[in-house]
Order: C-alpha cells, then sequence, then structure tokens
C-alpha cells in the first residue's frame, strides 16, 4: 500500500482521534464518550508502528508521531484524592517511612545533638563570649537579649502588637522550612550538604543555650521553645534523613545502575521530606500562636512534654496496625 | 527517524517505547533554551514579587502592617519554593517561563509527571544551582547525560522536551520519470535516506542536491546531475514497490 493510500483509508479516524483530543484538551472531560479514547489510542499507535515501518515518510511518521504523544500524555494523567491520600500519608506512609529508615535517623540525629551538646557544654564551663560571638554573631546576641533578657513575660510583651503572632507564624514558615529544604537538596552531594547544615545548626543552637544559661533567663527561653521544639527539632532531623537517602543513592548505588538508584532514593525521600515539612508547618503554628502567651511556666513545660511524648509515640506506633503488610507492601512500591 | 539507536546521532530525538509497543520521538531539549526559560522565570518571579508587594503595602493600610508583612513573606516563600512545583505539576507541566519556550517537563516514559517529581526536581534546584547563580552542578550534570538532565531530572526521573512539533519544512521533487533498481541491496536506513532526500530535495538549490547526491556516487555510479537523478530514480523505485 502506498503513503497516499493509507493516509486516504484512515483519514477520517486520524481527524475523528484529533478531534477527541482538543475536546479533552481544552475543558477536560465534556460531553465526550471517553470510554472509546484507548481503543482509537491503540488504533493510532498501530498506524505509527505500520507508518514507520514501511516508511511513508517524515511528514507522516511526525504527524502520528505527535498524535501518539498527545493520547499518551491525556492517558496518563494521574488520579487525585487527594484528602484520602493526606489522611493515608500522616497516619500510615510518613511514619512507616520514617521507621523503615531508622539507621539515618541515628545518623542524623547524633549529627546535630552532638555538636550541640558539645558547644552547650563548652559554654557552661568556659564562659568565654568571644566565640559564642563568633558562632551567633552580635546582632543575635543582642536580639536573643531582647527576647530572652529577663524572665517576665518579655516576648508576649514584644508580640502584643497586633497582627504580630501572624507575622511571626509567616516567618517561621519562611525560615525553618526553608532550612528543611535546603538540608534536603544538599543532600544530593554525596550527603555532605545536610551533614553541614544539621551540624552548623546543632552548633549554633549549643551556642544560643550556652549564651542563654549564662546571660539571660533560663526560664523564659525554656516556656518559649517548650511548646514546638518536639515537632521543629524532629521534623529537621527527618529532612537530614530525606538528605541523607538521597545521598546514599549516589554513594550506595549497590546493584542498579546509578540512574535507577538515583531515581529510587528520590522516591525513598520524598514521604521523609513531605513529613518533615508538614511537621514544620505545625511548629511554626504552635510557635507563631502559643509558644509567645503569657503563661505560668508550669503550664507551658506540661504541654511541651505532652507533645513530645505524642510526637515521639506517633513516629513509633502510627500505621503499625493497619497492618505490617500494608506498610510493606507501599515500600515495596515506593522501592 | 529509524528505530536503531545504537550508534551516535547527531539530533537531540529519544525514542521511548510505550506499553502499546509502538515507540514515540520526544525532542530533548538542551542547555540554552532552558536558560533562556529560567531568566524568562525569573523576570516573573521578580516582577510578582514587587507588584503584589506593593499592593500588599497598600492593604497593609487596612490590614495592619504586620498582618501584610507576614503575607510578603508567605509570599517569598511561595515564589522561592512552590512556583515551578505548582506550575510543573500541573496541567500544562511547564512553568510559565517554560510554556513561552515551548518546553515541557515529563517523565521519562513521555507520561505528565506527579506532583512528587515536580517537588523532587525543584528542591534539587538548591543542589544544581551551586555554585550560586551560576547552575554548575545542573549544567555539568546535563553535559554527562544523554538526556540533559541535570540532578533534580536524574532523582525525578524527568526530562525536559520540546512541547510543540516543529514545523516541518518540505518539499518534495517532482518525480523522475526513469525509475531505477538499485544495485545492491539497501538497509532500511539507507532506503530512508533515500526517501528523505527525496522528500526535501524541493528546500535546496541544484547546487546542494548535487553536493549532497555526490557523497552516495558509489551506490549511483556517478556524480554530478547524472548521479542525483540516477538516486531520485532509486528513491522512486523504492516508493513504487512498496
Amino acid at each position: 500500500m502506498q503513503g497516499k493510500e493509507f493516509q486516504e483509508k484512515n483519514e477520517q479516524r486520524w481527524a475523528e482521534y484529533e478531534q477527541a483530543l482538543n475536546a479533552l484538551e481544552k475543558k477536560g472531560e465534556g460531553r465526550l464518550d471517553v470510554a472509546r479514547l484507548p481503543a482509537m489510542f491503540k488504533e493510532i499507535c498501530t498506524d505509527l508502528a505500520l507508518s514507520r515501518h514501511r516508511m511513508y515518510g517524515v511528514a507522516m511518521n511526525e504527524r502520528l508521531n505527535g498524535l501518539v504523544i498527545r493520547g499518551h500524555k491525556l492517558i496518563h494523567r494521574r488520579a487525585g484524592g487527594t484528602w484520602e491520600q493526606l489522611l493515608r500519608f500522616v497516619t500510615v506512609d510518613f511514619p512507616v517511612a520514617v521507621r523503615a529508615e531508622w539507621r539515618l535517623f541515628w545518623v542524623a540525629t547524633l549529627t546535630f545533638i552532638l555538636p550541640m551538646l558539645g558547644v552547650a557544654l563548652a559554654g557552661f564551663y568556659w564562659p568565654d563570649f568571644s566565640w559564642v560571638e563568633v558562632v551567633l554573631g552580635s546582632e543575635m546576641m543582642s536580639s536573643l537579649d531582647s527576647m530572652y533578657g529577663e524572665s517576665d513575660g518579655q516576648i508576649a510583651h514584644l508580640r502584643s502588637e497586633y497582627g504580630s503572632n501572624f507575622m511571626m507564624f509567616c516567618h517561621y514558615i519562611m525560615n525553618n522550612i526553608g532550612i528543611d529544604f535546603r538540608i534536603y537538596a544538599g543532600g544530593i552531594l554525596a550527603c555532605l550538604g545536610s551533614l553541614f547544615f544539621l551540624f552548623y545548626n546543632g552548633v549554633y543552637f549549643g551556642a544560643v543555650i550556652a549564651y542563654i544559661h549564662v546571660a539571660c533567663s533560663k526560664e523564659s527561653f525554656y516556656t518559649f521553645v517548650a511548646g514546638h521544639s518536639s515537632f521543629e527539632l524532629i521534623a529537621m532531623v527527618i529532612a537530614g534523613m530525606a538528605g541523607l537517602r538521597v545521598g546514599l543513592g549516589l554513594l550506595h548505588p549497590g546493584r542498579k545502575t546509578m540512574r535507577r538508584s538515583l531515581m529510587d532514593a528520590g522516591k525513598r525521600s520524598l514521604p521523609l521530606i513531605f513529613g518533615a515539612a508538614l511537621m514544620t508547618f505545625v511548629a511554626a503554628g504552635i510557635e507563631g500562636f502559643w509558644s509567645a502567651r503569657d503563661l505560668p511556666p508550669m503550664v507551658k513545660y506540661t504541654t511541651g512534654v505532652i507533645m513530645w511524648v505524642l510526637v515521639v509515640a506517633y513516629l513509633i506506633f502510627a500505621g503499625r496496625s493497619v497492618g505490617v503488610g500494608a506498610g510493606r507492601r507501599g515500600n515495596q512500591r515506593e522501592a | 527517524m529509524l528505530h536503531g539507536r545504537q550508534e551516535p546521532r547527531l539530533d537531540t530525538l529519544q525514542s521511548i517505547e510505550l506499553a502499546e509497543g509502538v515507540e514515540i520521538h520526544l525532542r530533548m531539549a538542551g542547555p540554552y533554551v532552558r536558560v533562556l526559560a529560567y531568566l524568562l522565570d525569573l523576570l516573573i518571579r521578580g516582577g510578582v514579587s514587587v507588584g503584589v508587594g506593593l499592593l500588599l503595602m497598600l492593604a497593609g493600610a487596612v490590614l495592619g502592617f504586620n498582618v501584610a508583612t507576614g503575607l510578603n513573606m508567605l509570599l517569598t516563600f511561595f515564589l522561592m519554593f512552590f512556583y515551578y512545583i505548582l506550575f510543573e505539576a500541573g496541567k500544562h507541566g511547564a512553568s510559565p517561563g517554560k510554556r513561552v519556550m515551548g518546553l515541557r517537563v515529563v517523565d521519562t516514559s513521555g507520561a505528565p509527571i506527579s506532583f512528587g517529581q515536580s517537588f523532587i526536581r525543584n528542591m534539587l534546584r538548591f543542589a544544581d544551582g551551586m555554585p550560586i547563580p551560576f547552575y554548575g552542578f545542573g549544567l555539568l550534570s546535563m553535559l554527562a547525560t544523554q538526556r540533559f538532565q541535570r540532578l533534580g531530572d536524574l532523582l525525578a526521573n524527568t526530562v525536559v522536551v520540546y512541547d510543540r512539533l516543529p514545523h516541518l519544512q518540505m518539499a518534495a521533487l517532482p518525480p523522475v520519470l526513469e525509475s531505477r533498481a538499485p544495485g545492491v541491496p539497501l538497509t532500511r536506513e539507507e532506503q530512508a535516506a533515500l526517501a528523505g532526500f527525496r522528500e526535501r530535495g524541493g528546500m535546496w538549490s541544484e547546487a546542494r542536491r548535487i553536493e549532497l547526491a555526490d557523497h552516495a556516487s558509489e551506490l549511483s555510479g556517478a556524480t554530478g546531475v547524472t548521479g542525483m537523478s540516477r538516486l531520485l530514480g532509486m528513491a522512486h523505485w523504492l516508493g513504487e514497490k512498496h
């Protein structure tokens, strides 16, 4: 059969298919009978294969190639169900993913906690502020002074202006989720970026603690951070885990090809970084609207302890009852 | 235009086999056009940031200064992290800058990308972008991979392709009178090359056609006008027989 005959014979079908594509691409489902699209798509696929094999020429090949690509895009659109997915993510997928990476959890936690403890302890024993100033900078030190300098509800005063709680909420979103994301992205540089940010934050927090113990009111600091610290710190560690997972995809492909290994690492890191961002968002809410309230310290401390227990229990236990099977299956699909 | 992909090729076409058993050809987009798209997006984000920032300042008179500042921070956060993610996970699979340049982000299978893929490839901009602002790692990775993938693309399993197929400039030569069988059996690629020569011949000057035809003088057994018309005769013969 000549190319021209082939075209004449099929032209009507192609035009029909193209019309269907146009309608679907414009306004979603429309009144069109969508059920026929897959069949039409397969016919076009066959036409393309025939046209290539019989060498009907570049023009026809290109046209059919374009038609197949458009149909492929429409047919392989992802389905929705956002809320259901979100619920399942929070109750099952995220805690399961964190538990599956428990080794990375310890690596990330220690990378953060050891320098923090080291610097804080060093600060208690050698209260010499020249090196604390090197870490924090004098601007940060004076802002710590203004926040925690005295004990009588200073932060609550700073937040007395209308809208300042909301402003700080937004600030924490931008700043803290931004830090999570940078920790994550740094992982691709052979894990070094994530480790560096975790270590650096550890040193920084350690210096803050040291400075506050020596120069400011401990109570106003700890009552402030009690409420949100659980969410914020654990989320940062989990962002570090996500980054490390990505970096390991590069460093340790195992028996996979490098391409495959990176792809899988990306997929496995995804629930971790989503969850970290979500937790940091919650932390920003607490930090913006609760932590600065002028309440008795005991209320603040109790809330803080309850939050820590809840978050840790959530990460340890959530999603287990849904069946290890379900979790495993999810994991294998991810892997 | 054929299936064999073993030899290095000059074009940036990638053939991808679908589940339906047919191959599609995607045109990969290289660094140059993607840099242009990036600059456009940068302009758009900068414009939105300044414009909406001004509006928020005005609205601050009503909402309160602190609320306006907070909203401005949220805007900055959104533009920094979620501008690309939402647009590329969206219906068009492209940020506005990419759309203007006629690009689109797809899965390496040619399917539209998921939110997760969009998230990964755009989060990794911070690593690809280093040393800031030269996209050093991204560029290195693009030059080192066959499909111009930066680190974010490798991790998310995505590629950037031309969405609009280029308008084909074709003008076939009028069929020759004398149909002529080639002296030796030709492979499929050789047959395709002959057919392509005839299909596109009308775009070139006579001198250029002869110059090209001379490359196949071994097949036609002659150079110059004779060789060219013999080649066209063979192309005609092949077309008739199929």
